[in-house]
């Protein structure tokens, strides 16, 4: 569980005069649930996710992850997919289990479990820039997952992708979650994805970066094409899309 | 890389190498026949087979090995120590900006400064002896080495940096895993210029002193007017740049293999 308490972030701006990133928001994310963070640029919503990182300090408010016995609570996946460039697809993979100390055969066995999972068969020697866009994601998110991380953050990370592709990660990423069970945090710009992947939307406003909205999606699981025909997800894109302007 | 702006090109009747050794088989054949032509006495410009004669002589008495193996040792061992030296400073200077405004004027001053004026006073400090001639070489290689490691670390991504902290990776893990790896292209300029560098400060020490090595023999073929032995030892320090530039650059094919 995520427990978010009056977090804020304050930037100093271009002449030194305090900016509000992100003005005090409260937020409490249960264990399990699919949670997308949607608004346009500049409303804070990289922040709020990158403060949960841990990799960002909130200026004030208190953050809780409560996640006990876990060396490492958090998996990343950047908008860009952060692959080391001499590292096959296999030992970019493997990579977190390589630095965490897990035996070399256990994390091979977890390495290509995850490739089979992601549908990168036939690439574990390939080197990053021989993989297109789409399957250089596909691996980032299965090295956020080789360590079994209870959180799963995800800054845009099909943002940079065709439609198509996307469409298709988005279901991969569903059939993930039901999979894991992973709390996932999930930040987009497009009404569609945050509505037919999430549990609850939190609709965000930009300057200065506040909630502005938050939705319980309650569309039957499991989803796929019926759910986009749907009325009710359409009702779901207009709402967001009504708060996004 | 430079491959990715390779320019098509006519087919090639013949390897490159050919074509190389023709432009050094005709410039030996000019020199010959300027030389018999002027009949130029051999100690301003001895014939092609004058300097072969003084290269097998120098190899049958053993000095070619032992001069030879003195001058590359100190190359290799001056360039691994500067290259290791000015790798460490550079991480640290990198690391630390309090510590880089401090050092910036100290650094750029030592940088500047032509190593060959210090290298009489390499000789005062440190003797006659190779400590001398391996500070020199040092200090020829350390600078190269340390501007470019700051270079490749400053280069480094930071959502590579913030991977690193996601994964909770331990200082060393992320420099020699993360890092390192990330900067070495740079590095890897760096080390070239300062192989260049070690090689010519390797013949600069054992010039001003010592009873070794390539310089020593130069400086001993010029006194006693022995100019084919001159030009063998020139040939020889030659063919120990070319030595030295083409395993670094097997190293840097092998350890940069990603990249191509």
């Amino acid at each position: 569980m995520i427990t978010i308490e009056a977090v804020s972030k304050r930037f100093a701006g271009p002449k030194g005069e305090p900016v509000d990133a992100l003005t005090p928001v409260d937020l409490t994310i249960p264990a399990g649930q699919f949670l997308s963070i949607v608004g346009p640029s500049g409303c804070g919503k990289s922040t709020l996710l990158r403060i949960i990182a841990g990799l960002e300090t909130p200026s004030d408010g208190k953050l809780t992850i409560a996640a006990t016995g876990v060396a490492r609570p958090i998996g990343f996946v950047f908008q860009e997919p952060v692959l080391l460039p001499w590292l096959s697809t296999l030992a970019n993979i493997r990579f977190p289990l390589d630095t965490g100390g897990v035996p070399r055969a256990e994390a091979d066995a977890t390495a290509h479990r995850l490739i089979k999972m992601v549908g990168l068969q036939g690439f574990e020697d390939a080197l990053p820039h021989q993989l297109s866009g789409g399957m250089r994601q596909r691996a980032a998110i299965a090295r956020a997952l080789s360590y079994d991380p209870p959180i799963l953050l995800m800054d845009e990370p099909f943002g940079a992708l065709d439609l198509l592709t996307r469409d298709r990660m988005n279901d991969e990423l569903l059939q993930i979650w039901r999979a894991t069970k992973k709390t996932i945090v999930f930040v987009t710009h497009s009404v569609e994805e945050a509505a037919y992947l999430s549990d609850r939307v939190v609709v965000m406003s930009a300057r200065p970066g506040r909630v502005r909205a938050i939705h319980d999606v309650d569309l039957p699981h499991p989803r796929g094409e019926a759910t986009k025909l749907d009325p009710r997800f359409h009702q779901f894109m207009a709402t967001f899309r009504r708060e996004l302007k | 890389m430079s491959d990715a702006v390779a320019v098509p090109s006519a087919p090639r009747r013949v390897p490159p190498i050919v074509d190389h050794l023709a432009g050094i088989v005709a410039i030996v054949i000019a020199w010959q026949v300027y030389v018999t032509a002027t009949d130029a006495p051999a100690y301003m410009l001895p014939a092609p087979g004058a300097v072969g004669g003084a290269l097998a002589d120098l190899a049958i008495s053993g000095a070619l090995w032992r001069d030879l193996g003195f001058t590359f040792g100190n190359v290799v061992f001056g360039l691994v120590l500067g290259a290791l030296a000015g790798f460490a400073l550079g991480f640290v200077l990198a690391k630390s900006p309090t510590l880089e405004r401090w050092l910036d004027g100290p650094i750029l001053l030592l940088q500047t400064a032509p190593k060959i004026a210090l290298a009489p006073l390499f000789v005062i400090w440190f003797g006659f002896g190779t400590t001398s001639k391996i500070v020199l070489i040092v200090s020829l290689v350390l600078f190269p080495v340390l501007v470019a490691t700051i270079v490749g670390l400053r280069g480094v991504p930071q959502n590579a940096l913030e991977l690193a902290r996601i994964l909770k990776l331990t200082t060393w893990q992320r420099l020699m895993r993360v890092e390192l790896p990330m900067a070495l292209p740079e590095i890897f300029i760096g080390l070239r210029i300062g192989a260049v560098q070690a090689v010519v400060g390797a013949i600069l020490g054992e010039w001003m002193s010592g009873k070794l090595g390539l310089g020593h023999l130069m400086t001993f073929a010029s006194a006693t007017y022995k100019t084919p032995l001159l030009f063998a030892a020139v040939l020889l320090t030659v063919a120990l740049g070319i030595a030295v530039h083409v395993s670094l650059e097997a190293a840097e094919r092998c350890l940069l293999r990603w990249k191509q």
